[in-house]
């Protein structure tokens, strides 16, 4: 059979990994400065639009919906149309998908520093934004099971499984956790009032990570870690299981973001008792990407791409770990509103997100633009930058998660607070905040080494289109 | 009236729960069976290799 490339849609590809490079570096500049604004006050700039209340939302936003969304799309168009043999089944939704996300992003980047917000966490932007979501999804979506509906191949890839439940639950976690009432153009009542908007917000929360930032990604990684290794997938049949299991399990689990509230108690335990239940296909589902290297362990010395997949397949492993030990009541007692949590969040964005989503762009982009990756060497420094970027602040966040922990609980022998004023934390905080500050840099110096090379690659110059300055593909 | 007891007795919801938890039981023995049974072997392989097998054109 002959390789036709052209008559799959590759366009949609180029233009979701352009805006991911863009919306990424975008999103972890604000990221360090507000580091740069935790350690250094001064950096709030004393505007109203630049306070870390306002820019932390459009860190947030940015890095989840702009830089993960869009290299969510640009995996799943490319990959999708691989698997089930056909090409998206409208071009024109495909384009109508890609600039709506991408005006839906500009508006966020508009409103949030004007302090439009509905303060509910990573559900901020104001109604009309989230009913122009809530249609370009649904636009997707469309697209999607149109795709599936006109497939060549009957049997639909594990990784498909993967996408279909992010396309279907993320829907309705939208939908449901922004219910509210319009009163002006701007501003909305939910629906929910009191604890059991607390519950839909963090049934939100919770599975916006479990259906945005890890089932999809779990699907590219079914789908190209073995191309990037040139082996099938470790164990198909485990892959089907890790996929039923995180899925019945993931919806349960938000819960836990609600210890020692007024929710009740037994809704506490339960949001306990799914997360540690999840550790097994989350583990499952680690080894078997792992496992897929077997044999290819050499290459890992050479390939930037597999490096990237290995580290970012092992904070999975990590953060599912630490995910289902913080949601235990007594280790939560520890570590809810300390820094422990922005440690774990991190772990799992840059750690496992970022170093995944860099891997696939480092092997999607030499193929969409049929050219050769322009430098192996700056995408192994990029590799460097990010890893050690990610351990010092990941380190440094749990060494001040915990020391925050430890002084909120210090009782004096007369049963008072040992620190009584806040300040005493703060202080004691400072020094890993400027470590933090500079593995945010170190990650963000990465990126934009990442756009640099990608750009080369896309567009290279003259001379480096002269056989012998070419370098070879990752 | 006893809104604790009626809250609690909300929570409890009867048998539903345990119906669910059984049918999704079920459920997911089902798709274990579905995927370790000897007959579906070749499938499975087959499926795996799909990603690798990208030279047909749509």
């Amino acid at each position: 059979m002959s390789h036709d490339p052209p008559t799959y849609d590759d366009l949609s590809v180029r233009r979701f990994i352009t805006a991911t490079v863009l919306w990424g570096i975008v999103g972890m500049l604000v990221g360090v400065v507000l580091a740069l604004q935790l350690a250094w006050w001064p950096a709030n700039l004393g505007l109203p639009w630049t306070s870390f209340g306002r820019l932390r939302p459009l860190h947030t936003n940015a890095v989840i919906f702009a830089f993960t969304g869009n290299a969510l799309f640009a995996g799943i168009y490319y990959s999708m149309q691989r698997l089930l043999k056909v090409r998206m089944w409208s071009d024109r939704l495909s384009s109508f998908h890609f600039w709506g996300w991408q005006a839906i992003i500009v508006s966020a980047a508009v409103t949030l520093p004007l302090g439009m917000t509905q303060s509910k966490e990573y559900a901020e932007l104001i109604w009309p934004v989230d009913l122009a979501i809530a249609v370009v999804w649904v636009a997707f979506a469309i697209n999607f099971f149109g795709t599936i509906a006109i497939r060549k191949v009957r049997h639909l890839y594990v990784a498909i499984w993967f996408y279909m439940s992010m396309v279907i639950t993320i829907a309705v976690l939208h939908i449901v956790n922004n219910l509210a009432m319009p009163a002006t153009l701007t501003r909305s009542y939910p629906v929910f009032s009191g604890m059991t908007d607390a519950l839909v917000q963090w049934w939100y929360g919770h599975n916006a990570v479990g259906f945005l930032l890890t089932t999809p990604i779990l699907g590219l990684m079914y789908y190209f870690l073995p191309r990037a290794a040139e082996r099938p997938v470790y164990s198909y049949r485990l892959s089907i299981i890790h996929f039923w299991g995180l899925v019945f399990l993931y919806i349960w689990a938000g819960p836990h973001h609600l210890l020692y509230s007024a929710l009740p108690d037994w809704a506490q335990t339960l949001g306990m008792v799914f997360s540690i239940m999840l550790l097994a296909p989350s583990w499952g589902g680690m080894l078997n990407g792992l496992l897929t290297l077997r044999g290819a362990w050499d290459r890992l010395r050479t390939d930037p791409v597999l490096k990237f997949f290995v580290v970012g397949i092992t904070f999975y492993g990590m953060s599912t770990f630490e995910g289902p030990m913080m949601s235990i009541r007594t280790v939560n007692a520890l570590s809810h509103y300390t820094d422990w949590t922005i440690a774990h969040v991190h772990q799992g964005a840059l750690g496992w997100v970022g170093m995944t989503m860099f891997g696939m762009l480092y092997w999607l982009a030499p193929r969409v633009w049929n050219r050769p990756l322009h430098s192996v060497s700056a995408a192994t420094t990029h590799f460097w930058l990010a890893t050690v970027g990610i351990v010092l602040y990941i380190v440094s966040m749990w060494v001040a998660g915990v020391t925050q922990g430890l002084m909120w609980r210090a009782i004096t022998p007369d049963g008072l607070l040992q620190y009584p004023n806040f300040l005493d934390t703060l202080t004691a905080l400072k020094p890993f905040y400027w470590i933090r500050v500079v593995g945010g840099t170190m990650y963000l110096a990465g990126m934009v080494l990442l756009a640099w090379n990608l750009w080369r690659t896309a567009h290279p110059s003259a001379r480096s289109l002269t056989p012998t300055a070419t370098v070879e593909a990752a | 009236m006893n809104p604790v007891k009626d809250a609690a007795a909300t929570a409890a919801l009867g048998w539903a729960p345990g119906l669910m938890t059984a049918a999704f039981l079920l459920f997911f023995v089902g798709w274990t069976l579905w995927a370790w049974w000897p007959s579906n072997r070749a499938n499975m392989e087959a499926a795996a290799r799909l990603p690798l097998d990208d030279g047909d054109a749509p």
